[in-house]
């Protein structure tokens, strides 16, 4: 099989830019072709290397067990006293990236999908789409720290583009607030990045390293080194790692993300397009998530244990408060925005378990989230295309106007709240279980957090239901009157051919888990082995 | 007698009415009469100082000199107030202000 | 203990749940086009085949199991299995053999509805589920059909989803039950994280980590576990609120009534006979788990329960809500059976129970729709449910009646009946439990007695009002209604139950319970000595007021000479079911909605208030830095520049342009020169 399948993953979107700048601006109809045949090539591609992907291959810290391994000497940078700069290019999967790779690719396929009536700019936004594409397939390959910062950073710029021009009517506010809000979590992350770097050295070359692999193991620290586990360094009082712990966390965890620092979400949300939205849920929310395991977690094993407790509680109150303020929510787009600061809720309450049943269990939660939200975001997209409103007071009785839409509405909506046989559910159940089993196995929850987390089930269930039973029962009646009535019309062909893979898949993944689970077990195990065990 | 002083008091005489006549008439030609009269006060200065170079002359040497350049400079002046009243249909100085910036 | 392989029972209990799923799945597929209901008549009636063979099988014989590997998490394996022990396939065949007559009855009652499609999809959905819930070997997998069957159970109750009461019903239904869900969840939750497993067998079986404690106050079995004593308790009472909602336990029965407004059908076959029992099955599955203190919270509430809820039946006028009272009412006196540690005889209770008020519903059914076409007909608009409008229909619907009056004699437990043989081993074990037990534990039984006094009242009423009473509708009092029995396809199931409804399915001896075939199978085994005197008595009274009420009802509703004021704060409270709804809507609702729009505007003003605030600083710094910018930096290069400026354009009045101007400055100037080095010379 061919080595490089995973760079060609990675650079397939920029090529697709570039071939899309050769094209004149008048065939607007050409970007969006260019962009689905690439989308679909990626999709293909992704889905193949998951097949392919052994499920043996634990990765996490070390390198012959990442498949689809890329390692190139990248930048060599001779600095004099310095010693020489050593960032590579290298990139690979294990089980937590696999499945995220696979995930993004598809909804990106969504995405592309939900663009198809793009008008304004076409060539810009396409461009500026595949350009993300290829930054989000980046983060969650890249094994070197700068590489990844690097595709960390080229994120935002698109997105903050996207949201800016192509938003709703108060999207500068909200494209704005959500740039900011990431680089401010960034910036620090670049300082803790620094110090990792004159921190720990490549044995072979002893050379200073960006190399992730080599900052997961305490033997590679120089010592008296300011992140080095035996020299106890402090920095305003804080033990140095706990603090690098605690910077790097709260950079993902924005993203994630977590209460209080969730704000930047439903602004971007609201004001997004459809697409972009979609892929603010799915994919974007999966970096946190993805950021906080590979990174928080593995190079900071013991500050992760030390501050599970924390994690745990913010996981917790994100569940409660985020199902609690959707609950008051009149605008279905904010709502579902609101659910997903909920469901992600679960993803650190599993993750701070630090069990195996909880930590598989968020990592299924965040693969689930990702296409159940993009498929919520696509919902509300439907209906905003066609009378652009999305207040939900405003619509009643919408399941005799569009029957099929209501029942992919229903679907997912049932499946969102934990419905078994779909995967939230076992996300769910998961992390309860996985949080319930800390207190016996390593201590680090209360079980009343489990308590606590179940009760957001509870709670997800009173929104779903009151949106399904305010909007979609009943008479109808519509705040726009008949024009509205002509207006919604059902589902079209497109859409439905849309949704019904996303709820197949949320289907397939609910009855038959061990899909996701073959692939993600061993890396979970090594994680766990890897904070835990030490 | 007649000695250097009564001389250079005429020169001074002559440079000042010259001076005069430059800086205060209104007509090129009166101040070309006014700028004769200070040469020829400063030759009338030349050849007075003259009495005291009798070996070589020079004052009077000089004074030819300048009159002949005198000469031509009121034949080249003349010439120029002559154009200058053709364009402009006057020679008062005060009127032909182009020189400024 | 290792799985056995799978044989021929294990097959015919697989496929009694895949022949409604499929059923479910191809009226899915086909959409609009399965109208007719064949489709799940044939997958329910197959089940019904194989459940019967699986109960012939198993029943009495040694627990079957059989598993397959599901998935992985970590290095823990979870399996997908079957496990047919004596409970399990009574259960399969109870609830197969109930849903057939159903599914026939639904055939003409839901006739040219157009939305009947959808009905046979769900209804099959709801069978898959629901037989699958009763095999399942794990109770992750249990409580996978728990759900579904909440779900089949919320789609059916807003059936008809234009109403808005349905859509309200529906809701409710659903978040309450999943309260109880959440009690589930976190119950086997905290049994795995303390035994690592989850299958019924290795927790409950014979040989399993919970033994049958021996006598009921014993813990159960605390030391082998890895949990607390403390989180036992915390894990028995998490399992019971399940089944609290799921089986309508006070004070979260109020879904039950609401969820009336489904169809009848669905009302006789999920919320009467089948799902509301579930819970009542569930505490019967994992009884060893239960120590001594939760046992004596789940029998105060069932009792609780069974006289609250038959309280609030004595007053209703919706003949749906009567019966469904009635079924809160009897799930209390089973729950209240599995509290005395007698789960045998909650099954039991349960068994007979699912025949005869399933049969209640239909005969409600067949009433509500003659009585919805005499409206229709006579264009009377009256409520089709409201049995003051009702009266005389014996003389319309003689079969219907007959088969309503069989019913409700089971139901009040009157000999030779079914429900006479449950209901009076459940009280004879509830006296000689509190005998047993000593102390306050005796208000148990007498209260669980009067509440069947308190039944026989609410029935008979109900009986007198809508058979024999006198009418204030016009056509049914002047014998020119024009209604009648129901057709075949409803009748025939109503018999069928009926004949299910007398003693001789379960025992042979009419008058006495301890030869029930199903007791026996399951096996009852007391801790106390039997007090034989109980078991004259007990009939005897109960019958005896039975017989009283009846005639009671007769007088007070037949002959109208009712003796009651109906403006009585008890009778008022009664009415308005205890006033629960509103208590719900107002504190509970309101206190959840009134903490989320605190949160809410907290989220609004506090959190991205604090944003704000932190980007209205950095542009207040940004404005500063950005004043000095101009007026300091930027202010000292224009210095600089406004001096050369104002420099240049003094000295710019010099060139006038003049020549005598000129002339005069350059006098002046060499003047000065010359003064100048007078005076230096000087």
């Amino acid at each position: 099989m061919n080595p490089h399948l995973l760079t060609i993953l990675i650079f397939l979107p920029l090529l697709a830019a570039a071939v899309m700048l050769t094209v004149p601006a008048r065939r607007q109809s050409a970007y969006r072709y260019i962009a689905l045949v690439t989308g679909l090539f990626q999709l293909v591609l992704s889905g193949g290397m998951y097949y392919l992907f052994h499920p043996k291959g634990a990765g996490i810290s070390q390198e012959r067990l990442y498949q689809f391994v890329d390692h190139i000497p990248w930048i060599r940078l001779d600095m004099g006293g310095l010693g020489r700069l050593e960032i590579d290019y290298f990139v690979g999967v294990d089980g937590l990236s696999m499945p995220l790779l696979f995930l993004s690719a598809l909804v990106m396929v969504i995405a592309i999908g939900a663009s198809w009536n793009v008008q304004k700019s076409a060539k810009g936004y396409f461009v500026l789409l595949m350009t993300l594409d290829m930054a989000v397939m980046g983060v969650f390959s890249a094994l070197d720290f700068f590489l990844f910062y690097v595709f960390y950073e080229l994120m935002l710029l698109p997105l903050y583009f996207l949201i800016g021009i192509w938003g709703g009517v108060r999207r500068e506010y909200a494209a704005i607030k959500f740039f900011l809000y990431t680089l401010f979590g960034s910036v620090f992350m670049l300082l803790v990045i620094v110090g990792l770097y004159f921190s720990v050295t490549n044995p072979d070359t002893g050379a200073h390293t960006f190399n992730m692999l080599y900052m997961m193991d305490p033997a590679n620290y120089v010592s008296g080194s300011f992140f080095s586990a035996l020299a106890n360094q402090e920095l305003f009082s804080i033990p140095a790692r706990l603090l690098g712990f605690i910077v790097l966390f709260i950079a993902f965890a924005i993203k994630v993300p977590i209460v209080p620092l969730h704000t930047w979400l439903p602004d971007a949300h609201v004001e997004a397009p459809t697409p972009i939205s979609i892929i603010l849920a799915g994919i974007l929310l999966k970096v946190g998530g993805y950021g906080i395991l590979r990174i928080c977690f593995s190079i900071f094993p013991d500050a992760a244990v030390q501050s599970a407790w924390w994690l745990g509680l913010i996981g917790v109150v994100s569940i409660i408060y985020g199902a609690l303020v959707a609950l008051t929510q009149h605008d279905l787009k904010r709502m579902i925005a609101y659910s997903s600061v909920s469901h992600m809720g679960f993803v650190i309450l599993g993750m701070a378990s630090l069990t195996t049943e909880g930590t598989a269990g968020a990592m299924f939660q965040m693969i689930s989230h990702g296409f159940l939200s993009a498929a919520l975001f696509f919902l509300v997209g439907m209906l905003y295309d066609r009378v652009h409103d999305r207040g939900i007071y405003h619509f009643r009785g919408l399941a005799t106007l569009m029957p099929r839409y209501t029942v992919f509405v229903a679907l997912a909506f049932f499946a969102s709240l934990g419905l078994p046989g779909f995967s939230a559910f076992i996300g769910e159940v998961f992390v309860i279980i996985g949080t319930f089993n800390a207190e016996s196995v390593n201590g680090l929850l209360p079980r009343w957090m489990a308590i606590a987390g179940s009760v957001g089930i509870l709670l997800s269930a009173a929104y779903f239901l009151w949106t399904l039973q305010r909007m979609f029962f009943g008479q109808p009646y519509l705040k726009g009157g008949g024009a509205w009535s002509k207006a919604l019309t059902d589902a079209s062909p497109r859409e439905t051919a849309i949704m019904v893979p996303m709820l197949v898949l949320a289907l397939v993944l609910g009855v038959y888990p061990a899909l996701a689970f073959d692939k993600i077990n061993a890396s979970v195990l090594a994680l766990v082995e890897l904070v835990v065990g030490n | 007698m007649i000695t250097l002083t009564h001389f250079l008091i005429v020169g001074a005489c002559l440079f000042s009415i010259g001076l005069y006549a430059v800086m205060a008439r209104r007509n090129a030609i009166m101040v070309l009469v006014g700028i004769e009269l200070m040469i020829n006060a400063a030759v009338l200065n030349l050849v007075a100082f003259g009495r005291y170079d009798s070996e070589h002359y020079g004052g009077q040497a000089f004074a030819l000199f300048a009159i002949v350049l005198a000469a031509a400079s009121v034949a080249v002046a003349l010439a120029i107030i002559l154009n200058v009243y053709r364009h402009y249909k006057t020679i008062n100085p005060e009127d032909i202000n182009h020189l400024k910036d | 203990m290792t799985p056995d392989t799978p044989t021929y029972p294990i097959l015919a209990a697989f496929a009694t749940v895949l022949f409604p799923f499929i059923g479910f799945l191809l009226s899915a597929l086909a959409g609009k086009k399965a109208k007719s209901g064949f489709l799940a008549i044939i997958t329910i009636a197959l089940s019904v085949i194989t459940a019967g063979y699986t109960f012939a099988m198993v029943w009495g014989e040694a627990p079957i199991h059989a598993q397959w590997h599901w998935f992985t998490i970590g290095n823990e394996a979870f399996h997908l299995g079957i496990f047919l022990d004596n409970i399990a396939v009574l259960m399969l065949l109870v609830v197969a053999t109930v849903a057939l007559p159903v599914h026939i009855y639904s055939v003409a009652y839901m006739k040219g509805d157009p939305g009947i499609h959808r009905y046979w999809t769900y209804l099959s959905l709801f069978c898959a589920a629901m037989l699958g819930l009763v095999i399942a070997d794990n109770l992750l997998l249990t409580y996978i059909c728990w759900e579904i069957v909440g779900f089949a159970s919320y789609l059916l109750i807003g059936f008809w989803f234009t109403k808005d009461a349905a859509a309200q019903a529906n809701k409710r239904a659903f978040i309450i039950n999943r309260i109880g869900d959440i009690g589930f969840l976190i119950g086997f939750a905290l049994l795995y994280s303390g035994f690592g497993t989850l299958d019924i067998n290795a927790l409950f079986g014979m040989e399993g980590l919970f033994v049958v404690p021996a006598a009921t106050d014993a813990p159960a079995s605390a030391a082998q576990g890895g949990l607390p004593a403390g989180w036992i308790t915390v894990a028995g009472l998490a399992f019971f609120l399940g089944a609290m909602a799921k089986s309508a336990q006070f004070p979260l029965h109020v879904w039950l009534p609401a969820a009336m407004e489904g169809p009848t059908s669905v009302s006789s076959l999920i919320h009467a006979a089948t799902m509301v029992a579930a819970g009542v099955f569930l505490l019967a599955r994992i009884f060893p788990l239960f120590d001594g203190t939760v046992l004596l919270i789940i029998a105060a509430t069932g009792t609780i329960t069974a006289l609250v809820a038959a309280y609030f039946a004595l007053t209703q006028f919706d003949i749906k809500k009567i019966l469904a009272f009635s079924t809160v009412s009897q799930l209390g006196f089973m729950v209240a059976a599995i509290g005395i540690g007698m789960y045998p005889i909650a099954l039991f209770h349960l068994v007979t129970h699912a025949f005869f008020k399933c049969l209640l519903f239909l005969c409600a059914g067949a009433i509500i729709h003659e009585m919805q076409h005499l409206s229709d007909r006579h264009q009377l608009g009256i409520d089709p449910q409201d049995i003051r409008q009702m009266g005389r229909l014996r003389r319309y619907m003689p079969v219907t009646f007959a088969t309503m009056l069989i019913a409700s004699l089971a139901l009040v437990g009157f000999p030779l009946t079914s429900g006479y043989l449950s209901k009076d081993a459940l009280l004879i074990h509830a006296f000689e439990w509190a005998a047993w037990q000593q102390g306050v534990a005796h208000i148990i039984p007498y209260v669980l007695t009067f509440v069947s006094i308190l039944t026989s009242f609410y029935i008979f009423r109900l009986l007198a009002k809508v058979f024999f009473g006198p009418t204030v509708t016009a056509p049914l009092a002047n014998g020119q209604a024009g209604i009648h029995d129901p057709s075949f396809w409803m009748l025939g199931p109503m018999l069928f139950l009926a004949a299910c409804s007398f003693f001789p399915l379960f025992t042979l001896q009419p008058l006495h319970y301890a030869h029930a075939w199903l007791l026996e199978g399951i096996g009852v085994s007391t801790p106390w000595a039997p007090i034989p005197l109980l078991h004259v008595a007990v009939p005897a009274v109960t019958t005896a007021a039975t017989l009283a009420i009846a005639a009671l009802a007769w007088h007070w509703y037949v002959k109208g000479k009712y003796a009651l004021k109906t403006d009585g704060l008890l009778y008022r409270f009664s009415l308005h079911q205890g006033y629960l709804d509103s208590f719900y809507d107002r504190v509970v609702v309101g206190a959840v909605l009134g903490l989320a729009n605190i949160l809410r505007w907290l989220d609004k003003h506090l959190v991205d208030g604090i944003v704000h605030g932190l980007a209205a600083i950095g542009r207040g710094l940004a404005s500063i830095a950005g004043w000095i910018d101009r007026q300091v930096v930027d202010g000292l290069v224009r210095l600089v520049g406004k001096l050369a400026w104002g420099l240049g354009s003094m000295l710019r009045h010099t060139q006038a342009g003049r020549l005598q101007g000129y002339l005069s400055s350059l006098f002046l100037i060499i003047l000065v020169i010359l003064l100048y080095h007078f005076i230096v010379q000087a």
